[in-house]
């Protein structure tokens, strides 16, 4: 209960409350001998309330004008849950569907009729279902802290870690933007990493990839990826959406030539996060309901016990203070008609 | 407007001047008081020859007769500020004429005394027979605004002459009870008529319900009261319990008060001083 206001100086007007202590506000009457008049415990009692009343209506009044509000405020909460960064791919072959067309259809994953559609029949694309799954996820997900991080050519910074599912959703819903052009995974799975930096370290720390290529990573980001993994004990999920006739991260290459990072980027990088010593599990989806499957299994796991810090925002309470001044002066009001006049 | 209070005295007076009531002095009058030698009043009109021949030291006896001898009528009147309430100033200062017009109407003399917290020489009236001086007195108290206490009433008799008097003491009596036993003690010399001068507006015609503020005239302190009928009444009760009080001290120093509530009128008062002369 931290209250403060926005004009400390507008406070000074809090001397008036003072005023009705010294002056009842009321028309007196003479009377030649008030001592005749027997004492009265109601009427003393009605007095003092009406003062009260009065006192705290110009409280009120000063209150308000002074713009009084409780400041931004933290609650340690404890709850199961994790830290979650999705990491969502930008690049443009997420727009297409996963039989690896450009979707004609709605973009919603629905089709005519209203029911939920299923990959090739509404041709929706893999970021849509992406999208559609996620915002379903973060629904079921509600102590969750989350953050969104994209990444095409570069990573893009979308929202950091957060309670609040509203701005996670609309997060999630913005991009249905066009994509951008190209995969770069690296510097994506360093600023996912980065999010984690000012956390501490309580329940489980995800990073949630959701792609549908890969990229081979130069060898001094793989030694930072490997270095910062392990700082900050992240687990990594990695959801593969696989366009058909794509190659899959399990495939092993048929021919010897074609076992290098160039030309299996998506098995190499599996390689190299099975090597980075945390936690990792790779899924590979190559129909929404595979995308859904998926997403399933990491909400069913990771339900440690968290400790975090819930923010509660700045409360203005000037419109309260109106109010209750309102409603005072409406008594006060009142009460001045029920006065005889004489 | 000339309204007549028939004022009698139930004792004789002692003034030496001849007036309208009955006096302790031998003279001119219609009432035998008892015989004298006629060497102490050689009036030999008034030889009562039976009563002579009776006398055993054989002088002349000559009969002598009360004179009918005036008295100071003296209103004492209170100028504390509860007197200004409502038309209790309009009632003391036709009170003030009228009682001045019957005195010289009898052939007295009328004096005034107003008190405020003490006495001050412009609300001094000493006893004479000029009607002028009273009007002028009249004319200025209906310019006065009272302020302040009464308090100067216990001083009141050091004004007063040393032979008894009648004194009209108008008041609204809303002071502590000692005081008026102090007051009503200093005038014990005197034939006091106590008028209290009450309103009706002060406690009757209070309303059943609402919210009234109080201001007290004389401390300037206000009380704000939630009328309710049960307060209302046990206002009522109050006043009428003091008049009770009142009553039981005036009597206990040998006056009958006269509670003046409902508008002053001669008629009442000419009653009230009929009553206490039979």
């Amino acid at each position: 209960m931290n209250l403060a206001v926005n004009t400390p100086w507008a406070l000074t007007g809090l001397v008036l409350a003072l005023l009705p202590l010294f002056n009842s506000g009321m028309r007196t009457s003479p009377a030649p001998w008030t001592a005749l008049i027997p004492g009265d415990a109601l009427s003393a009692f009605v007095v003092c309330c009406l003062r009260l009343c009065a006192v705290a209506a110009i409280a009120g009044l000063v209150l308000g004008m002074a713009g009084l509000h409780r400041t931004e405020q933290s609650r340690e909460r404890i709850g199961h849950g994790a830290h979650i960064v999705l990491l969502l791919d930008r690049s443009s072959s997420m727009d297409n569907t996963f039989a690896g067309r450009a979707p004609n259809g709605s973009d919603d994953g629905r089709d005519a009729g209203g029911r939920a559609t299923h990959g090739a029949v509404a041709e929706e694309s893999k970021a849509a279902a992406a999208r559609r799954l996620l915002t379903e996820f973060v629904k079921q997900r509600q102590n969750d802290l989350i953050g969104v991080a994209e990444y095409s050519t570069s990573p893009l910074f979308v929202i950091p870690l957060t309670e609040n599912k509203n701005a996670v959703q609309a997060a999630i819903a913005a991009t249905a933007t066009p994509a951008l052009g190209f995969t770069h995974v690296s510097k994506g799975l360093g600023m996912a990493i980065s999010f984690f930096e000012q956390q501490s370290v309580t329940g489980s720390r995800i990073v949630l990839l959701v792609s549908d290529g890969a990229a081979a990573i130069d060898h001094d980001s793989e030694l930072k990826l490997r270095e910062w993994f392990k700082r900050q004990q992240v687990r990594l999920y990695w959801i593969f959406l696989r366009t058909a006739g794509s190659p899959g991260i399990f495939d092993q290459p048929e021919d010897s030539r074609d076992d290098n990072a160039g030309a299996m980027p998506e098995l190499y990088l599996h390689k190299f996060f099975l090597g980075l010593g945390s936690p990792y599990q790779a899924y590979e989806a190559e129909s929404p309901d595979a995308l859904k499957q998926a997403i399933a299994d990491i909400n069913r796991l990771e339900n440690l016990p968290m400790h975090y810090v819930e923010h509660i925002p700045k409360q203005d309470l000037s419109a309260a203070c109106y109010s209750v001044a309102a409603f005072l002066l409406l008594v006060l009001l009142g009460v001045k008609f029920c006065e005889v006049k004489r | 407007m000339t309204e007549t209070l028939h004022y009698r005295l139930p004792w004789q007076s002692s003034s030496v001047y001849p007036g309208a009531h009955p006096g302790q002095m031998v003279g001119a009058g219609q009432l035998f008081k008892r015989h004298e030698p006629l060497i102490a009043s050689p009036d030999p009109r008034r030889i009562d020859l039976r009563a002579s021949v009776l006398d055993p030291f054989s002088s002349y006896r000559v009969r002598v007769y009360q004179q009918q001898s005036s008295v100071n009528v003296y209103l004492l009147a209170d100028l504390s500020a509860s007197m200004g309430y409502a038309d209790k100033q309009q009632t003391l200062i036709r009170f003030l004429l009228a009682a001045a017009n019957s005195a010289f109407d009898y052939g007295d003399k009328f004096g005034f005394i107003g008190c405020t917290e003490r006495i001050e020489q412009r609300w001094l009236l000493p006893a004479g027979q000029h009607l002028g001086r009273v009007s002028a007195l009249a004319k200025q108290l209906e310019r006065l605004k009272f302020t302040a206490g009464a308090t100067g009433l216990q001083n009141a008799s050091a004004f007063l002459p040393a032979e008894r008097s009648l004194v009209f003491l108008l008041s609204d009596c809303h002071f502590p009870l000692a005081q008026l036993r102090a007051v009503l003690g200093s005038l014990q010399d005197h034939d006091l008529v106590p008028l209290v001068l009450w309103n009706r507006d002060e406690y009757a015609a209070l309303p059943n319900w609402g919210l009234i503020s109080f201001q007290d005239m004389e401390s300037h302190a206000s009380r704000t009261l939630f009328m309710r009928p049960s307060l209302r009444q046990k206002i009522v009760a109050a006043y009428r319990q003091r008049q009770h009080d009142l009553k039981h001290i005036f009597r206990a120093f040998g006056n009958e008060p006269l509670f003046i509530t409902e508008g002053y009128n001669s008629q009442t008062v000419n009653r009230h001083l009929q009553q206490r002369a039979a």
